[in-house]
């Protein structure tokens, strides 16, 4: 052992015992833990703003919270769900399997990984800091110039919302960066890229997708920092700015965004199929294609978000055309899951539950958003709940979806115990009937002339019973999430099983002890195949002998 | 397809009528665009709904009949991957891509601008926080949140926003267009069938985007064109000494905001007053246009609608004054 080397073992060794070692830890598994758990309490956070919202909508006319509060809660539960959940939700499985299913010690840069951990839960705090700052941002999650205009946004709330994008920007660019180089540099012997788990590849190409798209927001926010503070008029339409220049930076951020952040959630739910059908990924190359072409796709379509602002024709038919074009890679996706599916031999465990919800609600989301790819009806329907039921169908039955399908799957690897199955399955189906009973009726009031963000609206126009009911099915949701957390709770307190592979699985994490030592693995396991841990247990059927 | 198409509708109505009262919905169409633009959503929905039910009923059946037995520990067999279904199953999305495609032009083309004609009514709508301008430019015009336009007529509209972006739309007669500042939108507006028809703005635009509201008049001609004769009348003039005192105290006070001349050509920052007793509501058709409820609005503005820019402290008996006066505005 070299001075070097014994240095670095025991500040190791500092670095794993006492609360105080999570603040300065640089494992992987710490930091993906760290990840997961504070963007759960966000989630929670967002989820208690999205009932804010519900109790405020479930009857018209309604005075339950000011137009200025209604406002900020909107505003802080979109930019909440996306900046500070599903995107560091991802991260953190992205962080805590990535090495491990790729026979990795770490990541390739573990200190860039704390930093990248630490700014995002500094950018989170410090944008929820402005609620007791004079008052949160209040422009919705894509706040919209001239809006955002000092002259029109007099509060802090949109420089709280500047600050905390460009820290959220910076962390999730140096994360995604360390993303890259790991799958790039560090897979096992015989790992080829043809070989990845889905999940490394989804994670790979929404790491690149942040990489590229990032910089358009950064820019957009920029500007908007140097129009309110230093009085350039990048958006000033007065002073000979443009309003729509923030929509085209945006949204060219905007929609790969919402690819960040469903990517991963399909790689989990590409792992966890085959694993409870006891089969390979049908059709693996042109799965992992499609997320590819979904990737460079998702760069062709932002303007779909902008048919009402006055373009001409041919762009809006580029737009739509690019948009439609979507729907194959993702819908050979879906059919890929089924055909995993098909004649397999299905185990119904909670992970399982979820990753079906997650395709048949996926599906929902997928469909109705062709209507909105349709200029003429997306004229109509832009910017009502028809909107807000599409986007949440993609992002809570499937984003969200998948991630408790992973929570469920991964859990006994991170702590070494089960989550309950019967509360497991409590938690899905009211999660499922609680979702249903939300977002379908918003397709109904969205056709009905409904737009999103009123914070009120008069009764007679046959809105009321639909909110109500959406309003139930929120409540429902709230006491699902309620039952995972005393799952959560419950199970931790279970003595510790310590099974190494409690589903059968096939990829290389399931190969060393839950929870997995510092190290990961004793050896660095060599791969023949893509799926290690099924060739080793069957050897006669082993997938390279199939020839994959 | 078109039997296909009344089903569908039918089920629509049948689900929006089943709320309480009738809603503003383009499924129920009051001019060719919406109708254009219904038919459209009821036949992509109705392909989304195959699609929609084979992939669930594929999935549930392969759900309940692949179930793993009890106690079987054994594989299933090993199935990588199938060319000739995984082609199939990009072929057939990427064939529906171009049927979406050619439905989509179709309908925009369905649904594009006639060509100006003399005898067009041109109207500029000027969006405000949080009210609409409705300026009938060849007609002398300038009314607010309330619109009227005769059956059957083409309304060629331009559309200005003073402030931040909104968006106009009253889904029984047209899909919507943004109201961009700094950027002149065009849209086009006609009406099949006489009646009211409710719209409100569609983008988030600060504070009270919820209570900025329209109200469209169809009118049959008859009926416009009467509404087109007082409308350009001049203001009326006060009779007695309450109406002298609330006319000099409107001049005074409102006049700063508020014109009283119809054809003002003057931007003025709120609506214009000169037959404000010929609407229905008003505070951007929020509010029934009462005594009673304007009474409550001059006395604090604040209170029906927060954070509009109208604040005024006005002692009762002007209140008085000034209602007495404004009544007479038909």
């Amino acid at each position: 052992m070299t001075v070097q080397t014994q240095i670095n073992s025991k500040m190791q060794e500092a670095a794993q015992s006492g609360f105080l070692s999570w603040t300065v830890t640089v494992d992987h598994k710490r930091i993906g833990i760290l990840y997961l758990l504070s963007a759960s309490l966000f989630f929670l956070l967002g989820g208690f703003e999205a009932l804010l919202m519900r109790i405020q909508l479930a009857q018209p006319d309604s005075r339950f919270l000011s137009p200025d509060l209604y406002n900020q809660i909107f505003t802080m539960h979109g930019t909440t769900m996306i900046f500070l959940v599903v995107m560091p939700l991802a991260a953190g499985f992205g962080n805590y399997l990535i090495p491990l299913m790729i026979g990795a010690r770490d990541m390739a840069y573990p200190k860039l990984n704390a930093l990248s951990y630490w700014t995002f839960l500094f950018g989170g705090v410090f944008m929820y800091s402005s609620f007791i700052f004079g008052g949160a941002p209040n422009d919705g999650w894509f706040s919209y110039a001239p809006l955002t205009e000092k002259l029109y946004s007099p509060t802090h709330g949109i420089d709280f919302w500047i600050m905390g994008i460009l820290l959220l920007g910076f962390a999730t660019t140096i994360g995604s960066i360390n993303f890259i180089v790991t799958v790039i540099q560090l897979r096992a012997p015989g790992l080829t890229l043809t070989r990845l788990p889905l999940f490394v590849w989804t994670m790979t190409v929404t790491s690149f997708l942040a990489v590229f798209s990032l910089p358009s927001l950064t820019t957009a926010v920029l500007l908007l920092f140097l129009d309110r503070q230093l009085g350039a008029h990048f958006y000033n339409v007065g002073q000979g700015g443009s309003a729509l220049l923030w929509q085209h930076l945006f949204w060219f951020f905007g929609h790969p965004e919402v690819y960040i952040l469903i990517l991963p959630a399909m790689g989990i739910v590409s792992e966890v199929i085959p694993v409870f059908s006891g089969r390979p990924l049908f059709g693996y190359p042109a799965v992992v294609f499609s997320a590819i072409a979904i990737g460079f796709l998702g760069f062709t379509v932002w303007a779909h978000h902008m048919f009402a602002t006055g373009m001409p024709s041919s762009a809006l038919l580029f737009f739509a055309a690019d948009s439609f074009l979507i729907g194959v890679p993702t819908g050979v996706k879906i059919f890929a899951w089924l055909g995993t599916m098909w004649k397999g031999k299905l185990r119904f465990a909670t992970p399982m539950l979820f990753a079906v919800g997650f395709v048949a609600m996926f599906l929902i989301g997928g469909l109705d958003g062709i209507h909105l790819a349709v200029v003429p009806v997306d004229w109509q329907l832009t910017d009502t709940y028809y909107v807000v039921s599409h986007l949440h169908y993609v992002l809570f039955g499937g984003a969200i979806f998948g991630i408790f399908s992973g929570v469920y799957y991964w859990f006994p690897k991170i702590t070494g115990r089960r989550l309950q199955e019967g509360l497991g399955k409590w938690h899905f189906w009211l999660m499922f009937i609680g979702m249903n009973l939300v977002f379908m009726p918003m397709h109904i009031l969205g056709l009905e002339g409904m737009p999103r963000r009123i914070y009120t609206y008069s009764p007679g126009r046959g809105w009321e019973i639909w909110n109500f009911i959406e309003t139930v099915g929120a409540l429902i949701i709230a006491v699902a999430v309620l039952i995972f957390i005393v799952n959560f709770l419950t199970s931790l307190r279970k003595k510790a099983t310590n099974e190494a592979d409690p589903w059968d699985g096939f990829t290389l994490e399931w190969k060393t002890a839950s929870p997995p030592p510092v190290y990961n693995f004793a050896e660095i396991p060599s791969v023949r195949g893509r799926r290690p841990l099924w060739d080793e247990k069957h050897p006669d059927q082993a997938d390279w002998k199939a020839g994959e | 397809m078109k039997i296909f198409h009344k089903c569908a509708l039918l089920t629509w109505l049948g689900i929006v009528l089943s709320g309480c009262g009738p809603s503003p919905t383009f499924l129920n169409p009051a001019s060719s665009i919406a109708e254009h633009e219904a038919k459209l959503y009821n036949n992509i929905l109705i392909m989304a709904l195959v699609v929609f039910v084979l992939v669930e009923i594929c999935l549930i059946w392969i759900l309940i009949r692949d179930r793993n037995p009890k106690g079987d520990n054994t594989p299933p067999k090993q199935i990588y991957g199938n060319s000739k279904l995984e082609i199939t199953w990009t072929v057939i999305p990427v064939l529906l891509t171009v049927i979406l495609f050619v439905m989509t032009v179709q309908t925009m083309q369905s649904v594009a601008a006639p060509a100006a004609s003399a005898n067009d009514i041109n109207l500029h709508v000027i969006g405000h926080r949080w009210w609409w301008e409705f300026d009938y430019t060849n007609l002398g015009i300038k009314t607010a949140n309330e619109l009227h336009i005769p059956v059957g007529a083409t309304v060629q509209i331009t559309l200005d926003s003073v402030d931040v972006i909104h968006s106009f739309w009253v889904p029984q007669l047209s899909g919507k267009t943004d109201v961009v500042p700094g950027q002149t939108n065009h849209m086009w507006l006609t009406a099949d069938q006489t009646g009211v028809f409710i719209g409100q703005c569609a983008e988030f635009c600060g504070l009270e985007h919820a209570l900025m509201r329209i109200k469209v008049f169809v009118d049959s001609q008859d009926d416009f064109n009467a509404w087109v004769s007082n409308q350009q009348k001049p203001a009326v003039q006060p009779q007695t000494a309450e109406e002298q005192a609330g006319f000099e105290d409107v001049s005074g006070v409102c006049a700063s905001c508020h014109s009283l001349n119809p054809a003002e050509s003057e931007n003025k920052v709120g609506p214009n007053l000169a037959h404000l007793f010929s609407r229905s509501t008003f505070a951007g058709a929020t509010y029934d246009l009462t005594e009673e409820n304007l009474r409550g609005w001059l006395h604090d503005t604040q209170l029906m609608k927060p954070g509009n820019i109208m604040s005024i402290k006005l002692a009762p008996e002007e209140i008085d004054r000034i209602l007495a006066y404004l009544k007479l505005l038909k």
